[in-house]
């Protein structure tokens, strides 16, 4: 199997406030986020990153998609480094988080053919693909249509489209189905199954098990910024179901029952 | 390349879209000509005209000073009683009411006769006219030797008079204008995509940092050119009603194309710097208020800075036309009174955007900062 992103000892800390330290109860100022994170994903393959709120998640993929650095550790995509090869790193990836905001003033077509050109694809590339994934989504009716004036679902379906309009070969999906009604989410879970089946390599953080059962080739639990386990779907499953796998781990890891 | 002018078609096309934003951009200059036409109307029905004529009731005019008075004065109906003249005075008929006694030039009693003037203060013709008639009589209470009797008087001409009010006023009122356009786009279109978190979604992008900023600093340019090119029109226009108020003189017809020029040459590059400072703000800044919170002092200082140039001495060594901003004042200033010089104008304009470009790396940097553009 060939690697496609392999993440070597990343680590990450924040800095807390006064205040914070107090309501967290510890006295250094400093939060490990993410502590010595290995782990490899492979082409074609979805991999989870699975883990409650303030695991450190969110953290690692941001590191992933170059928005932040890590202290330490490094990260390959493709062979480029996240450190020191950002902009080789951000033309072969896709990242989706609800963080990342489009413009409500502009229109889906407006957004599509913006970020195609900041990704330099071009024009009949473009529009080829534009046509397939707006009709997809069911964008094309609503191509036209300031961003502000669409349902939230519509809005989640036109993030998705605009951050692959340069078909990258590893997508970084931060909790893809949150806030979405049931309807949506299975278009969106649909969609991923089918990146996949075109060769395409996922990485999705979720604390959905059954997002997680639904898509995953392999999961890595995340505990307190550190790798808990790292297996094989069907392995971590074996004997129970996800669930419990997860807080028997969590268990022998905290120390705190669930 | 491609980038920037990607970056900047974006900018553009959600500008022009915007009928807010340009209302906020085009209202500037329409606001400045309603109030300064204002202001000039209400300075100019102050102010009392060179040739006006004052009006006055003599009673008993006196044969020796009548032709000097009548020179002066328009004099009414000689045969009126004190009362009926006060009267015409109070209700500003007239500016004036002089009484003389009856033995003014031929006293014999140890008693000093008196005139007495009524006059109104409320109104600008009467004082005039007052200070007007008492030195008169002065001259005849003491004739030993006349003044400004064969010669003399104002030798300041309009144009000087206009020319010394324009190039106090104009640097101060030309860098609040254009801090002011700066400061409807910046915090707008840096801070309020990053609170917004469509910056991220560009960040992600393999977009390089210089060139979105490179890209937003010339398009926030052009759209604060646009407020300062409205509000520029609009000082344009209403300066000779303004400055015509204080000195009754037509200004436009005062300077050449080669002025208006290096004034517009100095503006863009006014404009360049001053945005790139806000942009840099905007980028620190968390949100599109607490942007505005940031520049505000800043704009204090730029407008200051105007006003400095008011206190820089007449003659002002070159080296200060080289200190961004301050230089560009300087620079306006001597155009306004004819005495601009190309290297100062050319010296000035070059520290703007020396400055500009500078600031431009910085907040490429500011773009680069994960602390500053994901800092919570």
């Amino acid at each position: 199997m060939e690697e496609i992103l392999k993440a070597e000892n990343l680590k990450k800390t924040f800095k807390l406030s006064k205040k914070q330290q107090r309501l967290e109860g510890v006295s250094v100022p400093l939060k490990v986020a993410v502590d010595n994170l290995s782990f490899t994903a492979y082409r074609g393959e979805i991999f989870g990153l699975l883990g409650p709120n303030g695991a450190g998640k969110t953290t690692t993929l941001r590191m992933l998609a170059t928005l932040i650095k890590p202290d330490s550790g490094n990260a390959f995509i493709n062979g480029n480094s996240i450190v020191s090869e950002e902009y080789a790193v951000r033309k072969s990836i896709g990242f989706l988080t609800s963080e990342l905001k489009l413009d409500d003033f502009f229109t889906p077509n407006y957004l599509y053919d913006f970020f195609s050109e900041l990704h330099c694809v071009d024009r009949a590339t473009r529009d080829g693909r534009k046509r397939e994934l707006f009709a997809k989504f069911g964008i094309d009716r609503f191509a036209e249509v300031k961003l502000a004036n669409l349902s939230t679902g519509m809005k989640q379906k036109v993030s998705l489209v605009v951050s692959i309009v340069h078909d990258p070969d590893l997508i970084i999906f931060d909790e893809p189905t949150n806030g979405l009604d049931v309807l949506t989410a299975k278009v969106v879970t649909d969609f991923l199954q089918e990146l996949k089946s075109q060769g395409k390599t996922i990485i999705l953080s979720t604390h959905i098990f059954s997002l997680v059962e639904k898509l995953c080739d392999r999961v890595g639990i995340i505990i307190n910024g550190k790798l808990a386990a790292l297996d094989a779907l069907e392995k971590l499953i074996e004997n129970d179901t996800l669930e419990n796998t997860f807080f028997g781990i969590y268990k022998s890891v905290t120390g705190e029952n669930v | 390349m491609k980038n920037v002018w990607t970056i900047v078609k974006k900018e553009f096309y959600r500008f022009f879209r915007d009928k807010r934003m340009i209302i906020t951009v085009l209202l500037p200059g329409i606001l400045i000509y309603v109030l300064y036409s204002l202001m000039g109307t209400v300075f100019s029905e102050k102010a009392v005209d060179k040739d006006y004529k004052p009006t006055a009731y003599v009673i008993n005019m006196p044969t020796e000073i009548e032709e000097t008075l009548e020179s002066a004065l328009s004099v009414y109906d000689k045969d009126m009683t004190e009362e009926e003249a006060k009267e015409k005075v109070s209700v500003g008929e007239a500016d004036l009411a002089l009484v003389f006694p009856d033995n003014l030039f031929a006293n014999d009693s140890s008693e000093t006769p008196d005139v007495r003037i009524y006059y109104n203060s409320s109104k600008n013709s009467s004082v005039v006219a007052f200070s007007i008639v008492e030195a008169v009589l002065d001259l005849y209470k003491q004739p030993a030797f006349s003044v400004n009797a064969q010669g003399g008087g104002d030798l300041a001409d309009e144009k000087d008079t206009a020319v010394s009010i324009l190039s106090m006023l104009v640097p101060m009122l030309m860098f609040a204008m254009l801090a002011s356009a700066c400061i409807a786009v910046a915090p707008e279109s840096i801070a309020g995509e990053k609170e917004r978190g469509t910056m991220a979604t560009l960040l992600v992008t393999p977009i390089k940092r210089v060139q979105l900023a490179v890209g937003k600093i010339i398009s926030l340019t052009c759209f604060a050119m646009l407020s300062g090119v409205s509000s520029f029109i609009g000082v344009i226009f209403s300066l000779p009603k303004l400055v015509g108020g204080f000195i009754g003189a037509e200004t436009a017809a005062l300077y050449g194309v080669g002025d208006y020029f290096m004034l517009f040459g100095l503006i863009i590059s006014i404009i360049f710097a001053i945005i790139s400072a806000f942009s840099v703000l905007s980028s620190l800044a968390k949100s599109v208020k607490e942007a505005g919170a940031m520049i505000t002092p800043l704009m204090m200082v730029i407008i200051l800075l105007g006003l400095a140039t008011m206190f820089v001495s007449a003659n002002p060594s070159l080296g200060l036309f080289a200190i961004p901003l301050l230089g560009s004042g300087l620079a306006i200033s001597s155009i306004m009174s004819f005495t601009a010089t190309g290297a100062g104008v050319a010296l000035a304009i070059i520290s703007n955007v020396v400055l500009a470009l500078l600031l431009t790396v910085l907040l490429a940097f500011t773009f680069k900062s994960e602390k500053i553009m994901f800092g919570k």
